[in-house]
C-alpha cells in the first residue's frame, strides 16, 4: 500500500526571497503509513510545526515535494482534498473553537464541506459519542475546562472523517489530568477507529505510546525509529536538548546503582513488572 | 477587578423556554423592532409598557433577573455620565428652573431629556442582551445570513460578516478574561490602579491594553489557521446542520409582539411626548 503521506527533499524558507529568510527546514524525508501512531519530537525551534503544517496544505514547500495519497500540497486545486484526509488540532484550544456551542463547534467542518443537514448532524453525533462528550453537546465551550475544549477540537475534526489527525502539541496548555484524557483519546481514536495519529510533542511521556518516533533538530530529522530503542541513545538524546520518560530515568538512576534492568524500559509497567521480577 | 462575571452581552445562556425555542429569525426581527419603536418613545408612559415587557420576556426565558441586571453594572459609569449631562446642558426656553448653582442650571426639560435618553440606551442593550442570551450565536447568524442572503444580489458578502460577527461575540469573554488577567498580573507587579488623579490613572491603561491587542492579533491569526484547516474558504458551498424553520411558536410571538407595537404606537400616538 502507498504511504498516506510522503515527503521528499522538502525544504521550506520563512520569507523566501528576502534578506530576513529563515530556513526553517532542510532536506526532510519522510513517510507515514496509514493507520500508525506517529510522533514528532524536538526542542522549540526544531522544525516540527512547520513541517507538520506542509500535511494539509497550511503551507507550500519551498522545495521538494509532500504528497498526500499521492496528491502534491503545492497544488491549489488538491487542497480541498487534502484538508478532507488530513484534519489538524493545534495548541491553544481557545483559538481554535469558533462556535459558542459545543456540538455546533463540532458541526463546523461538516458544514464547510457542503454536506447535507442529515450527514453533517449523523457525522456530529457519532463524533461527540466517539470522544464521549454527550453531557457537554449545549454547553459553551468558555464553561468547559481545557482538556475538555481540546476534546471538543479533536471532535471537531473528526467529524469530518479525516484519514489522519495531525496533533501540534495539544496538550501544552493542559493540566496533567487534561493531557491524559486527550493522549487516551487519541490513542483510542488510533486503536479503535483506526485514524493515523501524528502527535507533535516535547513531552517523552506522551511520544513512548506512539508505534514510530522522529526526533528533528534545526530543520532536519534526527532520528526515527520506535520509542524503546531511541531512548537507549542517551547521548544522542540528551544532545538534542530533549528528557527521557520518567521510567526511563527511574531505570537509568537505579541500574547506576547496582539493579540490574534492561536498557529500553520506557512504561511504567515494564519497570513495575522487572522490578516485581527481582528478588 | 471580577470584569468576566459581569459581561452578559454575548453570551447565551442554554434553555428550552418559549423563548428559547423561537426561530432565531422571528427573534431577530422582533428586537430589531422593539429597537424601532425606542427611538420614537419619548414618553414615561411607554417606557413603563416596555419595562412590564421585557420583564415578561426576561422572565418567560427564565434568565435569572438578577443575571440580566448584573450585566448592566458596567455600563452604569457611562448611565450616570449621560444622564447628568443632559440635565444640565439640555434646557428649551419655556423650561422651568428646577435646580441652580453657580454655572449649572438644570431645568425639567433637561431632566426629562436625561430620564428619556438613560431610559432608552438602557432598553437597547437589554433588548440585544435578551436576545444574546436566549439565542446560541450559531443560530442567530443562521437567522441572520438568512435574513441578509437576499442582499447577496446586490454584493453584500452576508456569509462572511456574519462570520465575522460570530467570532467577534465568541471573543469577547476570552478577551474579557485575558484583561483580567493582565490586570491582576499587573497589580502583582504594585501598580495601583484605584490611586493617582486622573491622568495618572489613564497612562496606567496603557500598559494593559498593548500587551491585549498584541494577544488580539496572536489569536486571531491562529484562529485563521485552525478555521482554514477545517476546509473553510468562505460563505460559498457552505451548508448547514440545522435548516431553519418557522413554526407555530414563531407565529404566536408575531401575534404578541405585533399587539405589543400596536400598543405602543397608541400610546406614542395619544400622549404628548416629553421632549
Amino acid at each position: 500500500m502507498n504511504p498516506l503521506i510522503e515527503v521528499r527533499d522538502l525544504s521550506y524558507t520563512y520569507r523566501a526571497g528576502t534578506s530576513g529568510g529563515v530556513k526553517a527546514l532542510s532536506r526532510v524525508n519522510l513517510e507515514v503509513k496509514h493507520g500508525e501512531f506517529l510522533a514528532i519530537t524536538g526542542q522549540n525551534g526544531s522544525g516540527k510545526s512547520t513541517l507538520a503544517r506542509h500535511f494539509n496544505g497550511l503551507l507550500t514547500p519551498s522545495e521538494g515535494e509532500v504528497l498526500v495519497e499521492g496528491l502534491s500540497v503545492a497544488e491549489r486545486a488538491n487542497i480541498p482534498a487534502i484538508r478532507r484526509l488530513v484534519g489538524m488540532v493545534f495548541q491553544n484550544p481557545d483559538n481554535q473553537l469558533i462556535s459558542s456551542v459545543v456540538e455546533e463547534d463540532v458541526a463546523f467542518g461538516p458544514e464547510n464541506l457542503g454536506l447535507s443537514p442529515f450527514e453533517i448532524r449523523q457525522r456530529v453525533d457519532q463524533a461527540i459519542k466517539i470522544l464521549k462528550l454527550e453531557n457537554l453537546r449545549f454547553e459553551s465551550p468558555n464553561y468547559l475546562s481545557e482538556g475538555q475544549k481540546q476534546l471538543v477540537a479533536i471532535a471537531g475534526v473528526l467529524a469530518m472523517k479525516p484519514s489522519c489527525i495531525v496533533l501540534d502539541e495539544p496538550t501544552a496548555h493542559l493540566d496533567p489530568r487534561g493531557r491524559r484524557e486527550v493522549l487516551e483519546n487519541i490513542r483510542r481514536l488510533n486503536r479503535e477507529e483506526g485514524i493515523t495519529i501524528i502527535l507533535l510533542t516535547h513531552f517523552m511521556d506522551e511520544a513512548i505510546h506512539c508505534d514510530r518516533m522522529i526526533v528533528m533538530n534545526r530543520g532536519k530529522v534526527e532520528m526515527e525509529g520506535p520509542p524503546a530503542g531511541m531512548f537507549r541513545q542517551r547521548d544522542q538524546i540528551l544532545s538534542l536538548g530533549l528528557n527521557f520518560p520518567v521510567a526511563a530515568q527511574l531505570a537509568e538512576g537505579l541500574r547506576l546503582r547496582g539493579i540490574d534492568l534492561p536498557d529500553d524500559i520506557i512504561h511504567p509497567e515494564e519497570i513495575i513488572n522487572c522490578l516485581c521480577r527481582l528478588k | 477587578m471580577e470584569l468576566t462575571k459581569n459581561i452578559t452581552l454575548g453570551v447565551y445562556l442554554p434553555g428550552k423556554s418559549f423563548i428559547h425555542r423561537l426561530d432565531p429569525r422571528t427573534k431577530i426581527l422582533a428586537a430589531g423592532l422593539l429597537i424601532a419603536l425606542l427611538l420614537f418613545t419619548r414618553s414615561y408612559e411607554a417606557y413603563s409598557l416596555f419595562t412590564l415587557f421585557t420583564a415578561a420576556i426576561i422572565v418567560s426565558a427564565g434568565i435569572p433577573l438578577g443575571y440580566a441586571a448584573r450585566g448592566l453594572r458596567p455600563m452604569l459609569p457611562v448611565l450616570v455620565l449621560m444622564w447628568i449631562f443632559q440635565l444640565f446642558l439640555y434646557s428649551t426656553p419655556d423650561a422651568d428652573i428646577i435646580f441652580s448653582w453657580w454655572i449649572f442650571t438644570a431645568t425639567d426639560a433637561g431632566l426629562h431629556m436625561g430620564n428619556l435618553i438613560t431610559l432608552r440606551v438602557l432598553f437597547l442593550f437589554m433588548v440585544t442582551t435578551i436576545l444574546t442570551l436566549t439565542t446560541s450565536i450559531v443560530s442567530l447568524t443562521d437567522g441572520l445570513e438568512s435574513l441578509l442572503s437576499p442582499l447577496r444580489r446586490i454584493g453584500l458578502p452576508a456569509q462572511e460578516l456574519v462570520m465575522t460577527m460570530v467570532i467577534a461575540l465568541r471573543f469577547v469573554l476570552i478577551l474579557a478574561e485575558e484583561l483580567d488577567k493582565i490586570v491582576k498580573a499587573q497589580m502583582a507587579r504594585g501598580v495601583a490602579f484605584d490611586r493617582g488623579n486622573f491622568i495618572q490613572k489613564t497612562k496606567k491603561i496603557f500598559p494593559v491594553f498593548l500587551p491585549l491587542f498584541i494577544n488580539a492579533f496572536k489569536r486571531a491569526e491562529e484562529l485563521i489557521t485552525a478555521m482554514e484547516a477545517r476546509s473553510y474558504s468562505g460563505g460559498k458551498g457552505r451548508t448547514k446542520m440545522k435548516t431553519l424553520h418557522m413554526g407555530r411558536v414563531d407565529l404566536t410571538a408575531g401575534g404578541i409582539i405585533i399587539v405589543y407595537a400596536a400598543l405602543t404606537v397608541y400610546i406614542i400616538m395619544s400622549v404628548a411626548p416629553r421632549i
